[in-house]
């Protein structure tokens, strides 16, 4: 309690100096601009769960854009072999036209008209007789693009296989072009049809925009690879093509080509390629928004710890406002008890009084000890039952008229009878037991009368006993009997104990246990006087006996 | 706070208030009975008393600690009501009453 008592008070700052105020303010500001740790644990742990997010949607986009890019070239690369069809079939239709027709040049411009010249399919288509010396065409259409040597070296080719179309590039020409070849035989009275299709200068064409593969972009190569010796055609301006792509390679007709392709946007649509953005800037808003509300938490719970240490605080100043109220109770209850003992002759009397500690407040024991003349003392001692203010003046009040009864008679029977009568019986709550006991120090007697209260103890020769007395109904009782009295002769030296049941009363056991332990304690050390009430005060009251106790003692002396 | 420290090391004063088969009020108490229990007791003496009964019993079998505070509500029931019976009176009980000499005002029983 104290150390936290303590810890309360540095957290709050003694109350010091301006100065010290103004250091301690700057202090808690400083404490309140730094975010706390939880703040910053939630900042950090929301950008590492954004980031994996992010990561994680970007992969999958990746992963997916890569999925959806094969399926594009496989597409692709099927309608390039569709392609096949388109060129082969007109040249093999005029190649077996020409066979069949013995090379007849009037029919083979007939067929050949449509697909030859600027704009058409091909730029040129020609017939060349097989198996008749030097290859030399007999019908020209369009305008050939390659040398005559070249071609005739393709031609030649073909003889050696009859029924394929046959595909050279020709891209050293210019401008440079395809050559397609095709012959049904490679003898003499077979005739080859070679066409030429050109290409655009810088290879660059763009496909429709309407196309389907309107949204990549693409580089068509000659053969297997991406040699850009061998390119064809491509939508860029500077290939080969950058980024994710994707390539498939196709045999067409006796060659093959290798498509490469790239997407222009998003595949998988824009939402996805957004999405690990999307995740980055919604992550990183949240986490700052749960950043703040935590710091508003940590700040919310600062004050909260604040206001406890204050309201400790106050506990404590309340702890200490209760102790010195008590002590002012006990300083009342100690004013409202005899300050002076009488001194006789031959009598030492000596009086204690122990408030009670547990519960703090004031009780109703009290004692007097009046020397009613030379050679006789009276001692009166009680307990009103209850405790507090309401006790404490009952107790004030019964203790007074005992007093006034003392003047008038200081018999204990009558005293009592007196004071039973004052306070009567029935119209309130409160009782009290009291002992009266008249001393007489020359003839050393005795004579007590009982209200319920517990006998005294009388030690003498280094032995203890209690005085045998009946006690009456305390008083506040009604009752009709009257108080009897006895008369005992002491020895020499004894000492007479009257207490309260502060002294002896134990919880869960029998009275008589505690009446032994102070009669073995009263006469376990020759002790007298004061001494002797201070050990018994020490020794029977614990630090928690909760009723208040008073003590007091009358040794003969002669 | 004297009922928490009571609470710590002591059984808890239990109080329960019946009719026997005449119907007199029977008030049985257990645990300990001192100054931290005393109002309770109080409280229900009062309303048992205020039925005017011709006698109120009370059953302290189970009590195991009387003080001063407890004879003095005790004594507030016999002067509110003709009789006040005890049954069965613990040895600790039986004494402090022995001892303040209430043994004819309440009736022990046994």
């Amino acid at each position: 309690m104290i150390a936290g008592e303590a810890a309360d008070a540095a957290a709050l700052g003694a109350p010091g100096t301006g100065e010290a105020a103004q250091d301690r303010a700057t202090r808690l500001a400083v404490r309140a601009r730094r975010p706390s740790g939880a703040a910053l644990l939630a900042l950090v742990l929301g950008l590492a769960i954004t980031a994996g997010l992010a990561v994680t949607a970007a992969v999958l986009y990746h992963h997916n854009e890569r999925r959806l890019l094969k399926l594009r070239v496989r597409e692709l690369s099927l309608v390039l072999s569709g392609a096949t069809q388109g060129v082969q079939t007109p040249l093999a239709s005029a190649a077996a036209l020409a066979d069949a027709t013995g090379g007849n040049a009037a029919r083979f411009r007939t067929l050949m008209a449509p697909y030859a010249g600027p704009g058409r399919q091909f730029a040129s288509v020609s017939m060349w007789p097989l198996g008749a010396g030097a290859l030399r065409p007999r019908v020209t259409l369009g305008t050939p693009l390659a040398r005559a040597a070249t071609r005739a070296s393709h031609v030649s080719a073909l003889a050696r296989r009859p029924g394929a179309l046959d595909m050279v590039g020709l891209l050293n020409e210019s401008p440079p072009a395809l050559g397609f070849g095709y012959a049904l035989g490679g003898g003499a009275g077979s005739y080859a049809v070679f066409a030429e299709s050109p290409l655009p200068a810088d290879r660059r064409s763009s496909l429709e925009q309407n196309s389907a593969f309107s949204d990549l972009d693409y580089a068509v190569y000659l053969g297997r690879g991406q040699h850009a010796s061998q390119l064809l055609l491509t939508s860029v301006r500077h290939p080969p093509l950058k980024g994710l792509t994707a390539s498939d390679t196709v045999p067409f007709a006796s060659s093959s080509l290798t498509i490469a392709i790239t997407p222009r946007g998003s595949l998988g649509g824009g939402f996805f390629h957004s999405l690990p953005w999307l995740i980055v800037i919604g992550g990183v808003l949240i986490s700052i928004a749960a950043s703040m509300l935590t710091e508003r938490l940590a700040q919310g719970r600062m004050r909260a710890e604040k206001l406890a240490a204050q309201l400790d605080k106050l506990a404590a100043e309340n702890r200490e406002r209760y102790i010195e109220q008590r002590s002012i109770a006990q300083t009342l209850q100690q004013a409202l008890l005899p300050s002076q003992l009488p001194r006789l002759p031959g009598l030492q009397v000596n009086a204690r009084y122990v408030p009670a500690q547990a519960g703090g407040d004031v009780g109703g024991d009290w004692y007097d000890i009046v020397a009613i003349d030379e050679r006789h003392v009276l001692l009166v001692i009680g307990d009103v039952s209850g405790h507090g203010v309401e006790a404490a003046t009952t107790m004030a009040l019964v203790r007074h008229a005992a007093l006034a009864y003392i003047a008038e008679d200081h018999r204990p029977a009558a005293v009592l009878a007196k004071l039973a009568d004052f306070v009567g019986g029935g119209e309130h709550d409160y009782f009290a037991t009291v002992l009266c006991a008249l001393i007489d120090v020359q003839g050393r007697t005795l004579t007590l009368s009982s209200a319920g209260h517990l006998a005294p103890l009388l030690l003498a020769d280094g032995s203890g006993e209690y005085v045998s007395v009946k006690a009456e109904p305390p008083i506040g009782f009604p009752h009709s009997a009257p108080f009897r009295e006895a008369t005992i002769t002491v020895p020499p030296g004894a000492t007479l104990v009257a207490f309260t049941d502060g002294l002896v009363e134990r919880r869960g056991e029998v009275l008589d246990e505690g009446l032994e332990r102070l009669r073995e304690m009263a006469i376990s050390e020759h002790l007298g006087g004061d001494d002797l009430l201070a050990k018994l005060a020490r020794d029977l009251t614990s630090d928690d006996h909760r009723d208040d106790t008073a003590l007091v003692s009358i040794q003969w002396q002669t | 706070m004297a009922d928490v420290d009571d609470s710590a090391n002591s059984p808890p004063l239990g109080i329960q208030t019946r009719a026997d088969a005449a119907g007199a009020p029977v008030i049985a108490v257990s645990g300990d009975l001192d100054i931290s229990g005393v109002e309770r007791l109080r409280g229900a003496v009062a309303e048992a008393a205020a039925q005017h009964p011709e006698q109120l019993i009370f059953d302290v079998s189970d009590l195991r600690f009387m003080d001063s505070a407890g004879i003095a509500v005790l004594l507030v029931a016999a002067s509110s009501v003709p009789s006040v019976r005890l049954l069965n009176p613990t040895a600790p009980v039986r004494r402090v009453i022995e001892l303040t000499g209430l043994t004819d005002v309440l009736r022990v029983e046994p």
